[in-house]
């Protein structure tokens, strides 16, 4: 074998992937030959600092994913090991229930929100809402949540990000008066601004310090932020960076 | 549903497919996202796994058919994580053995690997995510990948000459216990 052919076997030949015989005939060459030992090393080497580098998953993952399995076999962390045989109806049921909510957590939101928090209900609203537009409030509308959310009643004007408002509305998410907005851009995006007075969301709270969280799923991305008591929350389909400047905009406004 | 045969299978897996969805998607939000998805497609098709059979592939292959399908279609642009100065702890752990510099220089090694590793063609990055540092054999990859086990190979042949000549500062400081 010569230093070329070796060469082009080195990969496997470190991997152990060469044949029997192949393998023989490399390790004879490495044996007689110092360039090519020398670059057997620093394969080695390589293959150590790769290893080296990989990421454990962070302990809240490993809770998330955890407790997304249980939820996933329908059964709460807590509970027994098995159902009793009498319980097996309700089990059945239960498990097709939690198996419903997972699919439809899934649609949307990565952690499943508890069902009946304010960010179950603006994923829902966000969710059955569709592509229509909205309308306007009545002034007495408008008056109730100027009196509840203050300034951050107001509907943004978002054409410097090319998006074009298609209305406005007042809505209830889980008992909270918020103010809901629509935009659409050319492309046919969809970006929904949902504002009400309360706290983030579990899942929000480690950004209470004032900055963004953002989460994804599938081509939908949120981002949240609470600034003088009043939760924004941000979704839609476009363009991630485009989302993110303009929560970036809204929250250093708000 | 056998949960408990389920988590005995896939669970002491969850750090190489974080890894694996790290390297992949990128950031950190988005690799939770892409671990969680994998481990609940894994629990609803986990009839159709094969006792015995390799579970650590069988879930980096629905990992990596989930990133192609679902995710890689929304990353146009690298995903902004905006809880910044949030930093994986694990990383600064500190070792029993090496000192408080040595500790430093292979910090910096690793993160110098990830960059680089990171600035490799998709599938060369996921070729050598796979093999070198996940364990699998090239036919492993092969299949998880949907590729003949030849051209993984060939990308790991190619990915790892351009790894060497962007870590040859790193590469020689690995030590020989290293190895």
């Amino acid at each position: 074998m010569t230093c070329e052919d070796f060469q082009l076997r080195l990969t496997a030949f470190s991997l152990g992937e060469l044949e029997e015989d192949e393998r023989r005939r490399a390790a004879d060459h490495v044996a007689a030959c110092d360039h090519c030992a020398s670059r057997v090393l620093l394969d080695r080497q390589l293959t150590a600092l790769l290893r080296a580098s990989a990421v454990p998953a962070p302990p809240a993952t490993r809770v998330a994913v955890l407790e997304a399995i249980r939820a996933g076999a329908g059964r709460p962390p807590s509970s027994p090991r098995r159902p009793t045989r009498r319980r097996h109806w309700a089990a059945l049921a239960a498990a097709l229930l939690a198996a419903a909510a997972v699919v439809a957590a899934a649609l949307l939101v990565v952690p499943a929100p508890d069902p009946g928090s304010p960010l179950a209900a603006a994923w829902s609203s966000y969710h059955d809402r569709g592509e229509d537009g909205l309308g306007t409030p009545t002034e007495a509308e408008a008056e109730r949540l100027f009196a509840v959310l203050g300034p951050a009643s107001r509907t943004p004007d978002l054409a410097a990000f090319d998006l074009q408002r298609q209305g406005w509305e007042a809505r209830e998410l889980a008992g909270h008066l918020a103010a809901v907005a629509e935009y659409r851009d050319p492309d046919g995006g969809r970006v929904t601004l949902m504002r009400w007075r309360g706290d983030l969301p579990r899942m929000a709270k480690g950004t209470a310090g004032g900055g963004l969280a953002a989460y994804r799923w599938g081509r939908h991305t949120s981002f949240w932020w609470r600034a003088d008591g009043v939760v924004w929350c941000l979704v839609g389909t476009i363009e991630q960076d485009r989302l993110a400047g303009i929560a970036r905009q809204l929250g250093g406004e708000s | 549903m056998d949960l408990e045969g389920f988590e005995a299978a896939t669970v002491p897996h969850m750090n190489v497919l974080y890894d694996a969805a790290l390297r992949l998607a990128g950031d950190p939000a988005t690799a939770q996202d892409l671990t969680q998805e994998t481990y609940l497609r894994a629990l609803r098709s986990f009839a159709t796994f094969e006792a015995g059979s390799n579970s650590r592939a069988w879930l980096l292959r629905i990992q990596y058919n989930l990133f192609c399908t679902q995710y890689r279609r929304g990353r146009r642009m690298p995903l902004i994580w905006l809880d910044e100065g949030e930093t994986d702890p694990s990383l600064d752990l500190p070792s029993p053995e090496p000192g408080p510099e040595e500790q430093a220089v292979r910090k910096l090694d690793r993160e110098a690997v990830r960059r680089a590793i990171a600035r490799l063609p998709e599938d060369f990055r996921m070729a050598v995510t796979l093999v070198d540092i996940d364990g699998l054999t090239c036919a492993e990859a092969a299949t998880v990948m949907g590729v003949p086990r030849g051209t993984i190979l060939s990308r790991l042949h190619r990915a790892r000459r351009r790894l060497e000549t962007m870590l040859l500062p790193e590469l020689g400081r690995v030590q020989a216990d290293d190895l």
